[in-house]
């Protein structure tokens, strides 16, 4: 086993350190590894659905779904216009979430025209305040459907949480923002969708770029997790 | 050729840092001012106040493109204007904000093809 290319080895090693956060980095998994459908189908346009909620607040739907459009389109997609997508979903006679994540994906493609469709599920939105700490907790899902396949193209595969203690409380990207925004957490008022937006901005990191960016078909190689060696 | 593989692999990391949207830095693809704000806004308190300040953000991401990479308007904001006044009855600046949406963004012209036909249609039973 002997590496042809040493220093890109050494350079894909180094990107995947900072991108994971992590001290040790074995195995670098890229875009083209993980989400090898994207490049295959190429999707243009991402309709994107309002939001599971699975959290405990009622109010984290509306809240996150006005977050969600701008990372997606800024990383190359063209993203339909969420709010006016979900009013005329209900003026269609679909108000219910579950439902409409349920309708077979090609209504989409016919009545909106979407190459894929985006579904976001909020796990968490809380804090959980203890004794000695507490815990802001943003969890959200997603994934892109293909509209002609019906098959994920792409999942982000964790959650993402801030420990307001400042503590690296999950691995991988969640630990990475947890350190990074816990400081401005714990001196101004929690803000949710503020947060939310930083957690979309990590939660896109991981999706191969779209038609509208410079970047399209070319990120291949980007890494985008590692895994532990055995 | 090594070097050739080493320089895209940088500037591939560059670009990872443009794509990230950090705060400091070259412009962005778009630029959506205060859209995000202004939507959320109407979601928390649907007044006259947050809906007005919800159109002005618009009409901002229509008119400051100067301030983005791609010179364009962010994906949906002409869609979503023209709702605003399809909403409001005057369908004839809605038609011409669909026809804009689906002009810069062939992605949306069979939706937006479809709000037109809507309208077309409500005009038509106007006339009878």
């Amino acid at each position: 086993m002997r590496n042809k290319y040493p220093i890109i080895y050494t350079s894909i090693f180094v990107l995947g350190f900072i991108l994971s956060g992590c001290a040790t980095a074995p195995k670098v998994v890229t875009k083209g590894e993980a989400y090898p459908k994207m490049y295959d189908e190429r999707p243009r346009s991402l309709l994107i659905l309002p939001p599971m909620n699975e959290s405990t607040d009622a109010e984290a739907k509306d809240y996150y779904m006005t977050t969600v459009e701008m990372p997606f389109s800024l990383m190359g997609y063209y993203t339909f216009p969420a709010e006016m997508v979900s009013e005329i979903m209900k003026q269609e006679g679909v108000y219910d979430t579950e439902l409409l994540y349920n309708l077979p994906m090609s209504k989409f493609a016919d009545y909106f025209g979407a190459d894929a469709v985006l579904l976001t599920r909020i796990k968490k939105w809380d804090v959980s305040y203890m004794v000695v700490a507490s815990t802001l907790t943003v969890s959200i899902t997603a994934k892109i459907v293909s509209t002609k396949t019906s098959e994920v193209l792409w999942a982000h595969a964790g959650t993402v949480k801030v420990d307001l203690s400042g503590g690296n409380s999950g691995g991988g990207l969640g630990g990475l923002i947890a350190s990074t925004i816990a400081t401005a957490i714990n001196t101004a008022a929690v803000d949710y969708v503020d947060y939310a937006h930083k957690a979309n901005a990590r939660l896109v990191y991981t999706l191969p770029v779209g038609p509208y960016s410079e970047l399209y078909m070319q990120d291949q190689s980007v890494p985008v997790y590692t895994v532990r060696g055995k | 050729m090594k070097i050739k593989k080493i320089v895209e692999l940088g500037l591939l990391a560059i670009a990872i840092f443009l794509i990230s949207g950090c705060s400091s830095g070259p412009k962005p693809l778009y630029n959506y001012g205060k859209y995000s704000e202004s939507y959320y806004g109407v979601k928390k308190d649907a007044t006259t106040e947050s809906a007005l300040q919800y159109q002005k953000a618009l009409e901002y991401c229509i008119e400051e493109v100067g301030d983005s990479r791609s010179g364009r308007v962010p994906p949906g904001m002409y869609a979503n204007l023209g709702y605003l006044y399809l909403k409001a009855g005057q369908n004839a600046k809605a038609k011409e904000n669909f026809i804009k949406e689906k002009t810069i963004y062939p992605e949306a012209i069979h939706f937006m093809d479809r709000m037109i036909q809507k309208i077309d249609a409500l005009e038509g039973d106007d006339e009878k």
